[in-house]
């Protein structure tokens, strides 16, 4: 016989008190785990939508002088050591090419319309669009793109050229319909612009496969950014990979605070998790005095009592914590996107059972700490007199 | 040659009405192979002076002294350890503990030794035998007779060898003839060499004892005058 007989067969007598423990591991420790499954999944929703609301890596020729486009340093289109549409398909070759979501390039020519400099933006509508979610666009509905004889114009081009919607302007030469404005968006690069076909823009400008630059909406949760951009440099020669350090920080800030409710939550359950096994396992150890009189009159030292009732406090959290990681775990594998309208799925994570079993071992053996002491500390002949 | 040696223990407790003193000044000596009775009216001192002999009780005042080592002068572990070693306790109502059989009741005092368990359970057997319940060695104490489990007390008392056996009223609950059967075991254990020591208030009891000491008021005092 051995101390853990002891505590096990203590164990194995004391079902109902035994399984009240087990639950309230159980509970806390499927709660953590959840949580933690369901905000990382909310976190990497959140980081791709984030990712996915306008560029995070811009791509430009790499030459010296330059002009501002949104703030951001461009060759002036005159300058200009173009790149060109070969590299796009280059750029689905780098490592992490599945982290690329949006690939948006441009060409910027300037013309002049009714007498006035305007800023020509060639650009593939469709990842245009999707680049800049937050466009408010008149005379378009939703999922509708302009063809190739239709433009979009800035709010402030169609107020200086006194342009509406349906009417007719002629660019280079060619006749273009008004199919959109957008509504003011308070920047110069899509409020200053008429936007238009790429491929059109490149055979009026005479520049055939020619673009100025390249905006990239990079999924930077699972593959840090700095890595997509040195793939991207190492790919694209002559090109100079930038990425927006401002966007990523703004993303970082949002994802972080989920990071900081997921801790804030899990401690309080820790906390209270470890209050109900301090309380289950004094009162268990209350209900015991007899028997731990005898046991120290017999000749157990303190530490043995302490190694007791530990034992047993561990043994329960053990298996509070191998069934709160399966209940935790599948509840957020089969349930956790679908509660928090996540678009990403959580996957059954089997190192969290180590986790799991260490929070819970600590869960357990914090909580149980206290009333091992009280244990221990009992008097043999206090306790005998309960004989 | 005396096993243990008591020197002017007193034992005072607080209570609600002041400090009472249980134990005054109490000099007593017991020789190794004594089977004393310690006799005396209900509060006299006897169960208190017994807790105090084994070790689990320090005196207010004075020394025990037992195979030459000053007891309560030992650290609190030592004194432990004092306990599993020297000593083994019976006490009142049997005090098994519920959920373990009668075998693992006994094995109790070896689980704390570094014996492998197959000895252990040679040796727990072993003394079953010995108090006639090796046949119910598998047997929780509910299971068994109230002098059947007064045997397996006995039993986990003896089963570390120990020098003295401390009992409690070990006879209190039981009807004569079990009664007759455990002094009688007593005898046999006390026969072989064991000190025991036995709190009892029933005079019957004295046939079996080698010696008798007497406590009132705590204090030791002559034997009653038979009326």
């Amino acid at each position: 016989m051995r101390l853990t007989d002891i505590a096990f067969q203590n164990l194995r007598r004391r079902k109902m008190r035994s399984a009240l423990l087990v639950i309230s591991v159980v509970i806390g420790v499927a709660a953590i785990i959840f949580l933690y499954s369901t905000t990382q999944a909310m976190k990497e929703d959140v980081a791709n939508k984030l990712d996915q609301y306008g560029s995070n890596i811009l791509i430009l020729p790499d030459t010296g002088e330059a002009m501002t486009f949104g703030g951001i340093t461009v060759e002036a289109p005159t300058q200009v050591k173009e790149l060109d549409m070969s590299l796009l398909p280059l750029m689905q070759t780098i490592k992490n090419k599945e982290t690329l979501a949006t690939i948006a390039p441009k060409l910027l020519v300037n013309t002049n319309l009714k007498g006035q400099e305007v800023l020509l933006l060639g650009v593939d509508f469709p990842q245009e669009f999707q680049l800049k979610k937050w466009w408010k666009v008149d005379g378009l509905s939703k999922n509708q793109l302009p063809s190739s004889g239709e433009v979009i114009l800035g709010s402030d081009v169609a107020l200086s050229l006194n342009l509406t919607l349906q009417q007719n302007v002629s660019i280079k030469g060619q006749d273009f319909k008004v199919a959109g404005i957008i509504q003011p968006t308070g920047s110069a690069e899509n409020d200053q612009a008429v936007f238009m076909d790429l491929a059109v823009l490149q055979t009026l400008a005479n520049r055939p496969n020619a673009i100025s630059l390249i905006e990239t909406a990079a999924l930077c949760y699972t593959c840090p950014i700095e890595e997509v951009t040195q793939q991207l440099s190492d790919k694209l020669q002559g090109t100079k990979v930038t990425a927006l350090k401002s966007t990523l920080e703004s993303r970082d800030t949002t994802v972080n605070k989920f990071n900081l409710f997921a801790r804030s939550v899990s401690l309080i359950l820790f906390l209270a998790s470890s209050l109900v096994i301090t309380m289950t396992m004094k009162s268990s150890v209350e209900e015991r005095t007899r028997e731990i009189g005898i046991l120290r009159a017999i000749g157990f030292r303190k530490r043995h009592i302490i190694q007791i009732v530990l034992t047993e406090a561990g043994l329960l959290s053990l298996l509070g914590g191998l069934l709160g990681y399966l209940l935790g775990m599948g509840a957020a594998v089969y349930f956790g996107s679908a509660l928090v309208k996540a678009e990403v799925l959580i996957p059954w994570q089997s190192d969290l059972l180590v986790y799991a079993l260490g929070a819970s071992l600590l869960i357990g053996l914090l909580g149980s700490l206290y009333p091992a002491w009280k244990a221990a500390r009992l008097d043999p002949t206090e306790s005998l007199r309960y004989m | 040659m005396s096993l243990i040696k008591v020197c002017e223990v007193t034992k005072t407790y607080k209570g609600g009405d002041g400090v009472v003193e249980a134990l005054k000044a109490i000099n007593l000596e017991i020789a190794e192979g004594e089977f004393l009775a310690l006799m005396g009216p209900s509060g006299s001192g006897k169960s208190t002076l017994l807790s105090v002999l084994g070790g689990l009780n320090p005196p207010t005042s004075g020394k025990l002294i037992i195979d030459d080592i000053d007891v309560y002068a030992l650290a609190p572990e030592r004194l432990a350890d004092f306990r599993h070693e020297y000593v083994g306790f019976v006490f009142q109502q049997y005090q098994l503990i519920p959920y373990l059989t009668a075998l693992e009741n006994v094995m109790l005092p070896l689980a704390i030794t570094s014996r492998p368990g197959k000895e252990q359970q040679e040796m727990a057997h072993t003394v079953l035998e010995k108090v006639g319940l090796g046949s119910k060695a598998l047997r929780l104490p509910n299971q068994l007779s109230g002098g059947e489990q007064n045997r397996v007390a006995i039993a986990r008392a003896i089963v570390n060898k120990p020098a003295i056996i401390f009992a409690d009223e070990p006879t209190g609950s039981l009807d004569s003839k079990t009664a007759t059967e455990l002094l009688e075991l007593f005898q046999v254990l006390n026969r072989d060499g064991l000190t025991i020591i036995m709190v009892t208030h029933n005079k019957e009891n004295l046939a079996w004892v080698s010696r008798a000491v007497y406590i009132r008021d705590g204090i030791l005092a002559p034997a009653p005058q038979e009326s």
